[in-house]
């Protein structure tokens, strides 16, 4: 029964190969078509599917080989944002920070066909992979809707419409990502709306990411964000927000992030199995999955690859020792 | 009325990405240290020109070496070094958070020769700028040395009182103290009063960078903080600040363009608010600005900002002089 405990899984995004940043790169400078870039994508993400077999991940994602930013990529397929310049988001990375220009509405899915293909390639299930309505409202600049909540509810419209088009394509789990919720602690109460208004008709498993900000601030009310599956970065926090749940008990399953995604430093398999430890103190195994902090776009393949090798180690390594104290107990 | 700028300028724009190419080459140990000093040089002077250009009266030097505003002291303070990764309030920016490991002390010299470098190369008047110390001190991700938050604000204040007298020693006659912190935590405005106490005795004119938070409950208690200057954010959140000038005796830097909106403000919004702004202080006492640091718009909005910002100052000048 073990198998069915401390299932592994990842953020969304892995480092893209080389072929393919190349690709990309040709690709904006008009000497690359868009089928060509395509063909490389689907290649691309057909290796990371085969990587995270190998690896013996529970969860898969697509890896994300046909996105930049996770708010850029949908800006650019729905109607009325525009696309600014770039944005330093931190140290020596840029991103095109969307602009809210008119009222929004989405011609067509965005990501489906991505996820039939990838879900084609194997068994294992394969996570939906969104942007939640508030990060892509606070990762925006509104020029169009009088006010942050009526941005926000026009965006959860649209998220709903992808969602539920991702559950009807067969996605048996499906993440809509909030790492912004936290930037304006006053308004998460908008941000709960707007997920109200994603996930109100789903039946498949949600999810929803949170990183790098102050959790303190929003827990226990973020316990309210309408979803089965809260996944949070620890790792980098060194596992202080776990003391919040002493207090007001963790109510959902907990991803749990349990090594770095921006360090080039790779963890031990007991570094990151204590990690998973500190987390079963809080949430029981089978409501509790290990995985990195947050997505590993910024590392290579070669890094995104040891960093989820230490994941799936690390969480084997606690599913045994369980296994023999149920077996000590029996 | 003489227009001003606020912390970091964006670094690259679509036609000059020297900046970022080098930052790559030298992470990939392709490009070495004297290497990627000079194309942070080359920045800078295009950063300088670009504000100069503007038309911006008192400019800084565009922060292009600062990787975020507690980065230079971090990295260079005793006692102190760069930690966990952390959003930088509600943007999506993000900054190394400070880890503490002994007591904090700095030689005073951090900024010095990024001073001295800018104002050889930069045609009008220049001002420096540091991290506001409650900023630096409520950002910290850990402390093992200092028991409170007292201790630590002052230990800050006593290392950047040390930045001041450097800065004065090469030449700065106005350092702005970038401090989003103060309107965040307006809780803490007595020790912010006891930090900025300690800064004064560095004998050089200073002015008070708040921004992202309103400052409404703060005005009367900043009218006595020993400082030349007080900004004002009055963009980024409902605020009635404007109307509650009138008991500061410094000069009001107004932060009337919005730096972390896209819509470019027309003559006749900037206008309104220093209407208001009028009927509280008078003319000579007020300076205008963007909110904050240009870094948080695409570069071209940037340009198109501080036009806004320039355009309309000289038209009210025009009309106000």
């Amino acid at each position: 029964m073990t198998e069915q405990i401390l299932l592994t899984t990842t953020v969304g995004s892995f480092g893209k190969p080389d072929y393919l940043q190349k690709a990309r790169n040709t690709h904006a400078r008009g000497k690359l078509s868009a089928s060509e870039l395509t063909e490389l994508e689907r290649k691309a993400t057909e290796e990371w599917i085969r990587r995270q077999e190998e690896l013996d991940l529970d969860i898969l994602v697509d890896g994300e080989m046909y996105r930049g930013d996770m708010v850029a990529y949908f800006a650019e397929r729905l109607d009325g944002f525009r696309i600014g310049g770039l944005v330093r988001s931190y140290g020596n990375r840029y991103y095109h920070k969307p602009v809210i220009a008119s009222k929004l509405s989405r011609p067509k899915p965005m990501t489906v066909e991505w996820f039939r293909f990838t879900q084609s390639l194997t068994d294992r299930p394969v996570k939906g992979m969104l942007t939640g309505p508030y990060t892509m409202l606070d990762w925006s600049y509104n020029e169009a809707y009088r006010t942050r909540r009526d941005a926000a509810l026009a965006l959860a419209e649209i998220v709903r419409q992808e969602a539920e088009d991702l559950e009807a394509a067969g996605a048996r789990y499906i993440q809509i990502d909030e790492p912004a919720i936290h930037a304006r602690p006053e308004e998460i109460g908008i941000a709960i709306e707007a997920m109200g208004i994603v996930t109100q008709n789903l039946r498949a498993k949600t999810i929803s990411h949170i990183c790098y900000g102050d959790f303190a601030a929003i827990y226990p009310k973020v316990l309210e964000l309408p979803v089965d599956q809260l996944d949070l970065a620890m790792h980098n926090y060194e596992y202080r927000w776990l003391q919040l749940f002493d207090e007001h008990p963790f109510t959902k399953e907990l991803a749990i992030g349990i090594v770095d995604v921006h360090s080039h430093r790779l963890e031990t398999v007991d570094e990151a199995a204590e990690g998973i430890r500190k987390g079963l103190k809080y949430v029981s195994a089978d409501r509790l999955l290990p995985h990195p902090d947050c997505g590993l776009k910024t590392r290579t393949v070669e890094e995104s690859v040891d960093k989820c090798r230490v994941v799936v180690e690390a969480a084997k390594k606690v599913r045994k020792e369980l296994g023999a104290r149920a077996v000590a107990r029996a | 009325m003489k227009t001003t700028v606020i912390g970091a300028y964006p670094k690259i724009s679509d036609e000059h990405q020297e900046l970022r190419r080098a930052l790559h080459r030298a992470d990939r140990g392709e490009l070495d240290d004297a290497g990627l000093a000079e194309v942070f040089d080359q920045t800078t002077r295009w950063a300088l020109g670009e504000l100069e250009s503007a038309g911006v009266d008192v400019i800084n030097d565009g922060q292009i070496r600062w990787d975020d505003p507690l980065a230079p002291f971090a990295r260079a303070w005793k006692g102190c070094e760069r930690g966990p990764l952390e959003r930088f309030y509600d943007n999506n920016t993000y900054f190394r958070q400070p880890v503490i490991s002994g007591p904090i002390s700095s030689d005073g010299s951090t900024l010095v020769r990024d001073f001295e470098f800018a104002r050889a190369a930069a045609r009008g008047e220049l001002k420096a700028a540091i991290c506001g110390p409650l900023t630096f001190a409520t950002l910290t991700a850990e402390d093992r040395h200092y028991r409170s938050l007292e201790d630590r604000t002052l230990a800050v204040a006593d290392a950047l009182a040390a930045e001041l007298r450097g800065l004065k020693a090469a030449g700065a006659r106005l350092v702005d103290i970038e401090e989003p912190a103060l309107v965040a935590h307006p809780e803490h405005v007595q020790l912010e009063r006891a930090a900025i106490e300690r800064l004064a005795k560095a004998d050089i004119p200073l002015a008070l960078q708040t921004y992202f938070f309103p400052a409404d409950a703060l005005l009367d208690a900043l009218s006595t903080f020993p400082v030349a200057q007080i900004g004002l954010d009055v963009r980024s959140r409902d605020t009635r600040a404007i109307q509650g000038l009138r008991p500061l005796k410094q000069t009001v830097v107004l932060g009337v363009v919005d730096a972390r909106n896209t819509r470019v403000e027309s003559e006749r919004e900037i206008g309104d608010i220093v209407d208001a702004a009028l009927r509280q202080v008078d003319g000579d006492r007020l300076w205008l600005a963007p909110t904050t640091g240009l870094e948080y718009l695409p570069h071209d909005i940037a340009v198109r900002k501080l036009a806004a910002l320039v355009s309309a100052a000289r038209a009210l000048g025009g009309v106000h002089a």
